[in-house]
């Protein structure tokens, strides 16, 4: 009777000591780095020891992710030029921190912003970090504020589900991280720096290719039209809004030439098919209300 | 009468073992949930509700720690280091990991995500500044200008009120 007991309580007290053990190793190396008897690096040494190493995109971390969306973002802005006014990029912005605000990552490491472009090119870009552009045409196609969240929210779905960055070479991570090394230090020799200016250079050369020129594997865009349902009729946007923009693609002949959103997108036609099934599985559908329709108004109406 | 006092003995020894064991439990699960949680952006706010337009509390930089107490919806009630209590959205934060089966540095030759994070380094500003002056064509002008547009929450709050979405949206 006492020995299994014996052993039961010894199992429990072991499995307690273990958990503790890991708090112990992080807040013990704090305490001994607040009292100065470890330097900051030795701290994080300590630290680091017990942590898997780097190998995919989805080790990149927050702020690697921001300075990558920073310089895709320059390179959009290098091709499109933006559109001056801040009347109306200012409703774009609230339009999208609203329903960013519903999205499975609502915070990224320095906020969403979202830019319209001066093209009349029908197109929408999201590069990594949260820095997402809508072009002047495809803004003109919206009809409503609920077509414009839409579209912004299937944007902020590739960003959620980091897109961009799955398009980055794996060969080129690798490379990358090797360079990194394990040694602390907050600033760079200049060999380190060059080759990792290289690598940094293809990987932005990947992820724009994978935005301007190619597009994202088909897989993507449906990913983010789902998300893009789900976030809309979770802000309480009617889903709608986004079946109502592809219907504006289908057929279209001007603007499928080629260029903007026909070039990197999957055909509207198979998107609006599934975006139709996933919207019929959701169980409360929001509707539309005169207030936002007439607020879409007043602030995109004029556009030309 | 001595017959019944075996069992009365019995009784005795048994609740202290079992309550150890609940103690144990309770200490594992104590542990267990009081999980450290550090800041992977710029910086977030803590708040008294959990939503991003309750009243900010504490506001956190990257790297900085909080203990996790509790959930709700996506969000990790805290309490900071100062010892101040609320809420941060999960989207902010990343528990911190161990093994402790992996103690052996010899083993280690790369840098872990967090420990790059910690370090301010990978692709960071100094990579930004350096791919800047190879390539004077691409300008950041309009990319540090989307940086300002700021929409404070309290604009977004009113924006869901006026349009009828989020909470405030109606039943039909």
């Amino acid at each position: 009777m006492r020995r299994p007991q014996f052993v039961r309580l010894t199992g429990i007290l072991l499995l307690v000591i273990a958990a503790a053990s890991c708090s112990v190793v992080q807040q013990g190396t704090e305490i001994l780095a607040q009292t100065g008897k470890i330097s900051e690096s030795d701290k994080n040494s300590i630290i680091k020891t017990s942590e898997a190493i780097r190998s995919t995109f989805a080790d990149i971390t927050e702020e690697e992710e921001y300075y990558i969306g920073r310089s895709v973002a320059a390179m959009i802005l290098s091709r499109y030029p933006a559109y001056n006014n801040d009347g109306l990029t200012r409703y774009i912005n609230t339009v999208g921190n609203a329903v960013s605000y519903f999205s499975n990552r609502p915070e990224v490491y320095a906020g969403y912003h979202f830019l319209i472009l001066d093209t009349d090119e029908v197109n929408a870009m999201a590069a990594p970090g949260g820095f997402i552009f809508i072009s002047k045409g495809l803004l003109k196609r919206c009809k409503d504020e609920e077509m414009l969240a839409a579209v912004l929210a299937h944007e902020i779905g590739h960003v959620t589900a980091k897109h961009g960055l799955q398009s980055i070479k794996k060969s080129r991570l690798i490379d990358a991280f090797k360079i990194l090394g394990t040694e602390a230090v907050q600033r760079y020799g200049s060999e380190q720096l060059a080759q990792l200016t290289g690598i940094f250079e293809g990987v932005l050369g990947d992820v724009v290719e994978s935005l301007i020129e190619r597009g994202y594997d088909r897989k993507y865009e449906y990913e983010a039209d789902r998300q893009a349902v789900a976030i809309t009729v979770r802000t309480g946007y009617s889903p709608a809004g986004l079946t109502d923009f592809l219907g504006t693609m289908v057929g279209d002949k001007s603007t499928a030439s080629g260029k903007g959103w026909f070039k990197t997108h999957p055909s509207p036609e198979d998107r609006l098919e599934r975006v139709k099934a996933e919207i019929s599985s959701v169980k409360s559908i929001p509707l539309r209300a005169a207030v936002r329709i007439a607020r879409f108004k007043q602030n995109v109406g004029n556009l030309k | 009468m001595g017959v019944k006092k075996i069992p009365s003995e019995v009784r005795m020894r048994k609740p202290p073992v079992s309550f150890l064991a609940v103690v144990l439990c309770l200490g594992l699960a104590l542990v267990l949930l009081a999980e450290t949680l550090v800041v992977k952006i710029q910086t977030t706010q803590v708040r008294k509700d959990p939503k991003f337009y309750a009243q900010v509390v504490a506001v956190l930089k990257a790297g900085e720690t909080a203990e996790r107490i509790g959930s709700q919806d996506g969000w990790f009630q805290v309490k900071t280091t100062k010892g101040i209590v609320g809420w941060v959205h999960s989207s902010a934060v990343e528990t911190r990991k161990f093994n402790l089966f992996a103690m052996d540095k010899n083993l280690k030759t790369q840098a872990s995500a967090s420990e790059v994070a910690l370090a301010g380094k990978g692709f960071n500003k100094q990579v930004e500044a350096s791919y800047r002056a190879k390539h004077g064509e691409i300008s950041f002008a309009w990319v540090d200008k989307m940086l300002e547009i700021k929409i404070p929450p309290a604009e977004v709050e009113d924006f869901l009120k006026k349009g009828k979405l989020g909470e405030f949206r109606g039943s039909k």
